[in-house]
């Protein structure tokens, strides 16, 4: 049977309060800005080859095109980023647009709810670049990111 | 002391437990959401109510949602609060613009749960209707608002990621790869 509005109201009282009363984590996060879609959905192949420079123009594409921007820090968890130093225009904003691909060190607050992990980043304390030549590797992902090429 | 009401026990014991990951749930049946054949795919068809997710997490809430600003979630009646990060068109495009005219509301949406070997599931929106009712609706809007937003790139031909003025600045200022122009030359004559 499909879930509707009416089933676990109860429980879905609580589990919203208790979620609101959640206080977040201040956090510093050193990670790249990717796209999470073809990150997560294995649209465009493995992990490593839609990140960095390979697919920087996917990135691109996909942050212009409001699809969430994450962080993917060192130890692979992904924070999805809901504010950027007081910008929270997310959904294709530019300010997102303008670190795609790159490599940042974040101060900022955590939220967890239901095995997802948003930040909301107050200061970007370092910016490294684009540090993942990994188009040495894969070319551009996808391959048509190039049009010279096809 | 007094016995504590067997209710009011309950209701402590499922304040305490953890919110369920996203996709912890099946919410197939009913589904007319097409494969797109991703990792860890399922089709769910729900009711939820269209959220400002920045709102929901630390109450700061402008109105209408942020007039499309911001990333809008999909609050189940079970309190899990789902990330649609993808819209039904195979262009690039997320889901917030598609969810933008129905914030606050109810909504019954189908699409699938996406991803494996993470905690929670993201979701494509593929169809949406307001809950109860009506028919089901493409989530195609998107690129009627980039349209109406860039008429004069709108007029040129191809898809809307080749003509988008600030797509092609970037790749004018950083290159494909992000490392200027020089970097790009460099690959596509050894590519070549």
């Amino acid at each position: 049977m499909r879930k509707s509005l009416g089933g676990l109201a109860l429980a879905g009282l609580l589990a919203t309060s208790g979620a609101a009363l959640a206080a977040p984590e201040r956090i510093q996060v050193t990670g790249e800005a990717i796209d999470t879609w073809c990150y997560f959905s294995g649209v465009m192949g493995g992990a490593d080859a839609v990140v960095g420079t390979a697919h920087h123009t996917c990135a691109l594409w996909c942050a212009a095109g409001g699809i969430p921007v994450g962080l993917l820090a060192d130890d692979g968890t992904v924070y999805m980023v809901l504010k950027l130093e007081g910008d929270d225009e997310t959904n294709g904003g530019d300010t997102l647009l303008d670190v795609q691909s790159e490599r940042l060190v974040a101060d900022g607050l955590l939220y967890q709810r239901d095995g997802i992990n948003y930040i909301v980043v107050e200061k970007v304390v370092a910016n490294e670049g684009i540090t993942n030549l990994n188009h040495e590797d894969y070319g551009p992902v996808p391959p048509f990111a190039i049009p010279e090429l096809n | 002391m007094k016995k504590l009401p067997i209710a009011i026990f309950a209701l402590f014991a499922l304040h305490l437990l953890p919110a369920s990951p996203a996709g912890a749930q099946d919410f197939s049946e009913g589904s007319q959401a097409k494969s797109w054949g991703l990792r860890g795919e399922e089709p769910a068809r729900f009711e939820a109510k269209v959220v400002d997710i920045l709102c929901e997490l630390t109450g700061n809430c402008p109105a209408n949602c942020g007039d499309g600003r911001r990333q809008l979630g999909l609050l189940r009646s079970d309190g899990v609060l789902v990330l649609p990060t993808k819209n039904g068109q195979p262009i690039f495009t997320g889901a917030a613009t598609d969810l933008a005219p129905f914030c606050g509301q109810d909504v019954e949406v189908d699409g699938l749960m996406v991803g494996e070997d993470i905690p929670a599931k993201l979701y494509q929106v593929q169809l949406i209707r307001p809950a109860g009712e009506g028919e089901w609706q493409k989530t195609n809007r998107w690129t009627t608002v980039w349209n109406a937003e860039n008429p004069e790139a709108a007029k040129a031909e191809g898809p809307w990621f080749r003509k988008d003025p600030r797509i092609l600045s970037q790749i004018e200022d950083n290159g494909y790869f992000g490392l200027g122009k020089e970097a790009d030359e460099a690959f596509i004559k050894e590519w070549q």
